[in-house]
């Protein structure tokens, strides 16, 4: 694949069953599904889990991405949902116990030298209810409009509003 | 809760992925799109450049559920490849039917559990997470089951048939651990059997780190197992000071001792076990020394067993201090910068007042507080003296170089040019302790952990000697065991500090440092020719117990370090004779049955095999009838741990 091709005709190619454009698409937005589960799961295991899941299931799904939407958008969902079944799976397995310690941030790198209370916020985000959660991380960590968030979350906007509302009235307490 | 505040949330950036993980996921990727889109047309092109795969997806498909049934993977028929792509796409292809991204959004997913702060987690809920190590420890080095997101109760395949090996590769982070709170260990294995036959020579650089025992004691009076990595079982031995014989003045720093000895666990095996004591100097004699302290003040140290508790320890240590030495502080992370300039150790109130007036907060990571701490190191150098930066921290490890490879580099090449390093570690929920271990290391220093008044007392006043004064440094230990008596070994503890055989007689290999009075026990648990083994008998290869040979040894010590100053080693040897072995555990000294009774209790806290065979009560009447006068109370209270423990088996 000399020519750099758009996503869209990289999309239609690889659906289409275009080996080298499937290659080249997930080898340009893998960085963006290890980033984006990175930010959800906060740390290098898991994010390599997903970002491996994801790429697995891009093979089978991308003939359901109907063009709708752009497809970072719709990316945005898959590597949601497979954030949010990998986290229902570790709950299960740990039957009961406390999932969520499994993918609080455990390995922040050290360079990050964010502040402590960014980082406490950073983890009390991830702790909230997987709604709430996705919103806000949408909203504030990747900066999308109300407006993208609904349609990655497929919700309305007005619901993405109450989320966010939501989270911040538990952050409060959390923080 | 504000915006502006929110919007920091954008600040923190996920790293870069490994090239190996992004590898592994384009390899999985393409494997499953060829899986999706075997027999579509496709170009001769892409056909070479498909990897190879065997037979086509059809028979593949069909040999699957054909052989399903029966020994699926063993037959080797099956590209397991394949397979596995076969297993999970075929599912996920239904599971995207019916749940895709693109379906609607189930409102009514369950909520996470309630969010607690970890030091008040529920026994249970740590019991449960440890098991599930422990689980995943049998499992081998795939901890997680496949990442297969295949609702169970509705597929044709069962769960068992995704073997972790097979779906995806090994982990690679080491420093991943479920625990609560984020205190980080570097996980490993319990060091093995040997064979002696097969591998008669052991090596292994001491150890006289204490942090883990303290780290194990705040979690067992916290009512909680500590995980298994936490559990250093050599850590554990060596924070308790044993009596072993002094060296003759002037000859070599330390001169080992070595007892043969029943196992109090295992009625077919013997426990080796070698002691060495460093000569102690009285603090008058310990030439002066230069102290940098390099304080933590980011926002996490504001707990009463951090900052405040690192204060009254340093009050300790200050109070310690001549009028020939000199006291210097730097804070990072926080408020930045150097707090004082290197002080007469007679100017105390100087320093207590400097001390006294750190605060914990800010945001902004301090740089070049390492820089700083070492510009000050060396501007107060002693010649002869310790030059010593003590780094005190409860995990934060943002000193200004954000590389810990490059930080390690720093603190070697400070380390050669005469300024040592010690970790300090406070407080939990941040503990970082494979960080603290590896800087400690590189900075031919020791980490502690420090976690209570008493605790800083131990190592701050009691050890200033051997924190002050390095006797020996780089001192390795290699046992050869003699296979005409000893058919296995297995070394229990230093896991961490294993060292290769060739290792030993190479001078640049850096290992650990004894300080003055500082005393190091290692104890191997041996069986001895003709007892039963784990293992039995070779039919046909040759077996141990036909090597012929002396069998008056059970094995031979050496000793390697290096005087304070010197680039050379020493060697010191010393037989392990047969003869004169102790038959019954009574007729041990007493430092020896509580050593045993400490090695005992670590390994099964680790959850240890090889100690089902003994209870927490054999445990605790050992360590009390090794218990002593006990002036310092420490193996009372060890005692009592071995209590909390087996109340929370």
């Amino acid at each position: 694949m000399n020519v750099p091709l758009s996503n869209n005709d990289l999309v239609r190619r690889a659906a289409g069953g275009d080996r080298a454009a499937f290659a080249a698409l997930v080898g340009e937005h893998y960085d963006f599904m290890f980033r984006t589960a990175y930010k959800w799961c906060g740390n290098r295991a898991d994010a390599e889990d997903v970002a491996q899941d994801v790429c697995v299931r891009l093979a089978r799904a991308l003939g359901s991405f109907d063009g709708r939407s752009a497809f970072t958008s719709w990316l945005y969902r898959v590597v949601l949902n497979a954030v949010r079944d990998r986290q229902r799976q570790g709950a299960r397995r740990a039957k009961q116990a406390d999932a969520l310690r499994e993918v609080s941030a455990s390995d922040v790198a050290p360079d990050q030298e964010s502040a402590v209370a960014e980082r406490q916020l950073w983890d009390a985000v991830r702790q909230l209810p997987e709604k709430q959660r996705d919103a806000m991380l949408l909203v504030y960590a990747e900066e999308r409009s109300h407006a993208e968030t609904a349609q990655i979350m497929g919700v309305k906007e007005s619901t993405v509003s109450w989320y966010v509302h939501e989270a911040k009235k538990a952050l409060k307490d959390m923080v | 809760m504000n915006d502006e505040f929110l919007k920091s949330l954008k600040n923190i950036e996920a790293p870069a992925p490994s090239v190996a993980a992004r590898e592994r996921a384009l390899d999985a990727a393409m494997t499953a799109f060829d899986a999706v889109h075997e027999g579509e047309g496709e170009t001769q092109s892409e056909k070479n450049a498909r990897p190879v795969q065997g037979i086509g997806w059809g028979e593949r498909l069909r040999s699957i559920t054909s052989d399903w049934k029966r020994n699926w993977t063993m037959d080797i028929r099956i590209p397991l490849g394949a397979t596995f792509v076969a297993i999970l796409v075929v599912p996920m292809g239904w599971y995207f039917m019916n749940q895709t991204a693109l379906t609607p959004v189930d409102l009514s997913l369950p909520t996470p559990p309630p969010i607690e702060k970890a030091q008040e987690a529920p026994v249970a809920e740590m019991e449960v997470a440890d098991a599930r190590t422990r689980q995943a420890e049998q499992l081998g080095a795939a901890p997680q089951p496949a990442p297969a997101p295949v609702p169970m109760r509705d597929m044709a395949f069962e769960q068992q048939a995704v073997s972790p090996a097979l779906a995806r590769a090994p982990m690679g982070s080491a420093v991943y651990s479920p625990y609560p709170g984020g205190d980080r260990f570097t996980a490993f294995d319990e060091g093995g059997v040997k064979f002696t036959a097969n591998e008669p020579v052991s090596t292994f650089s001491i150890d006289v780190d204490t942090a883990s025992y303290a780290y194990v004691r705040r979690s067992l009076e916290m009512g909680q197992v500590p995980p298994a990595e936490a559990v250093r079982v050599e850590e554990l031995i060596n924070y308790f000071s044993y009596d072993y014989a002094a060296p003759e003045a002037g000859g070599d720093p330390f001169t080992p001792t070595i007892a043969v000895h029943p196992s109090p666990w295992n009625a077919n095996s013997r426990l080796v076990h070698i002691g060495i004591k460093a000569e102690n100097f009285d603090i008058s004699e310990v030439p002066p020394a230069n102290l940098v302290m390099l304080i933590d003040t980011s926002g996490s140290m504001d707990e009463p067993d951090k900052l405040p508790l690192l204060k009254r320890a340093f009050t300790l240590l200050v109070n310690e201090m001549g009028p020939d030495d000199t006291v210097s502080i730097v804070t990072y992370a926080g408020s930045a910068g150097v707090a004082l300039e290197p002080t007469s150790g007679s100017e105390k109130a100087k320093i207590l007042a400097a001390l006294e007036t750190l605060q914990p907060g800010g945001s902004t990571a301090g740089a070049q507080g390492i820089e700083a701490a070492y510009r000050l190191a060396e501007q107060a150098m002693v010649e002869g003296g310790t030059n010593r930066v003590l780094l005190a921290t409860d995990g934060d490890f943002n000193v200004g170089i954000s590389d810990p490879d490059g930080l390690e580099r720093v603190i070697e090449a400070e380390r050669q040019k005469g300024v040592f390093l010690s970790v300090l570690g406070f407080g939990m929920g941040n503990y970082n302790d494979a960080v603290m271990q590896s800087l400690a290391q590189a900075g031919n220093g020791n980490a502690a952990y420090i976690d209570s008044y008493s605790e800083a007392r131990k190592v701050l006043v009691e050890e200033l000697g051997g924190t002050l004064m390095t006797v020996a440094k780089d001192v390795k230990v290699q046992v050869e065991f003699n296979p005409a008596t000893v058919s296995e070994y297995r070394l229990i503890g230093y896991e961490t500090r294993a060292l290769a055989r060739e290792d030993f007689n190479n001078d640049a290999v850096d290992a650990g440092d004894v300080g003055a009075g500082h005393s190091v026990t290692a104890i191997y648990e041996i069986v001895p020719v003709g007892a039963p083994g784990s293992a039995d008998p070779l039919r046909y290869g040759e077996d141990a117990v036909a090597v012929p040979g002396d069998d008056a040894e059970y094995g031979f010590l050496k000793i390697r370090y290096k005087a304070p100053g010197a680039d050379v080693s020493e060697l010191i040897e010393a037989p392990i004779p047969v003869a004169g072995q102790y038959q019954v555990m009574s007729d041990l000294p007493e430092d020896m049955r509580f050593a045993t009774a400490v090695a005992a209790f670590g390994q099964k806290l680790r959850g240890s095999g090889y100690l089902a065979g003994m209870d927490w009560d054999a445990i605790r009447q050992l360590a009390q009838s090794g218990r002593g006068e006990d002036e310092t109370g420490r193996r009372a209270e060890f005692i009592r741990l071995v209590d909390i423990a087996a109340s929370l088996e």
